[in-house]
């Protein structure tokens, strides 16, 4: 079941820093590496080639660990489980470029075609942010 | 794992990110396989990654069900720039004196760590990295 965010949750969701992603891969192991994100509406949305093996992971198994941290003072933190429960195709490149401009205030430089977006629902907040876990 | 470099030599790259006082995540598999992530504090040294924890937090004892262990270090001038590193835990050494969590704060704070909780007991985790991928191996 999806939880929602609390307004400091919310308030830290929307500073500028990737997430970093945990999926797990078919033998069991993990994979981690950081992504740009947005939140909205409650659901966290990241951004990638159709071939990244995070995407692969997650038509397996749709669980995936969110960690945002703030850059400037670590102890500034958050864990977000969830699940993907929906993704599309990017056509046209209109959502990374959307981020590019959260991210780096610029168009997308890199490959429009190919992409797909995933929407994420949060299940579960840990971390400092919420004063718990 | 397609790709990446397999062995404990880590490339001078990787060791120079690693020298900084930079947070690693450390991912770990709960009882359920779910994926859990935590900030940590680490040193590189000798071959191996050395992290330090409370003994009742999860992810040392995710640690224990399950050795191995996925880190990512990212660049903080460059998010792309990343390691991941698949390690696998070789050894858990107590800390009672808790010196190993002293130096690692004097890394990251320049001070000793806080005083110990009541009930708190720190362990240290020798890690084994096995393989690194990224844009930074």
């Amino acid at each position: 079941m999806a939880v929602e965010l609390s307004p400091k949750m919310q308030g830290f969701t929307e500073e500028v820093f990737p997430a970093i992603i945990g999926t797990s891969r078919k033998d069991g192991s993990v994979e981690v590496v950081p992504v740009w994100f947005e939140q909205k509406d409650g659901a966290f949305w990241i951004n990638g080639g159709k071939n990244r093996g995070w995407f692969k992971h997650l038509q397996r198994d749709p669980r995936i660990t969110l960690l945002l941290i703030d850059p400037k003072q670590m102890f500034r933190w958050a864990q977000v489980e969830g699940r993907m429960v929906n993704w599309a195709e990017d056509p046209g490149g209109d959502h990374i470029n959307h981020l590019s401009h959260r991210y780096l205030k610029t168009d997308y430089q890199g490959p429009r075609t190919g992409r797909i977006k995933i929407q994420i629902e949060p299940v579960r907040v840990t971390g400092s942010i919420d004063g718990r876990g | 794992m397609a790709g990446g470099k397999t062995g404990s030599a880590l490339s001078p790259a990787l060791q120079k990110l690693a020298a900084l006082p930079i947070l690693a995540t450390v991912a770990t598999k709960r009882a359920d396989a779910s994926v859990q992530l935590n900030p940590v504090w680490f040193e590189l040294k000798g071959g191996f990654i050395w992290l330090n924890s409370n003994t009742s937090r999860a992810w040392p004892k995710n640690l224990q069900r399950d050795p191995e262990v996925t880190m990512l270090l990212v660049d903080p001038k460059v998010p792309d720039r990343y390691a991941q590193i698949h390690g696998r835990l070789v050894s858990l050494i107590p800390d009672p004196q808790h010196e190993f969590i002293d130096h690692l704060a004097e890394r990251y704070t320049g001070r000793k760590f806080r005083d110990l909780e009541p009930d708190e007991h720190r362990v240290t985790l020798k890690i084994q990295p096995v393989k690194v991928t990224g844009a930074l191996i």
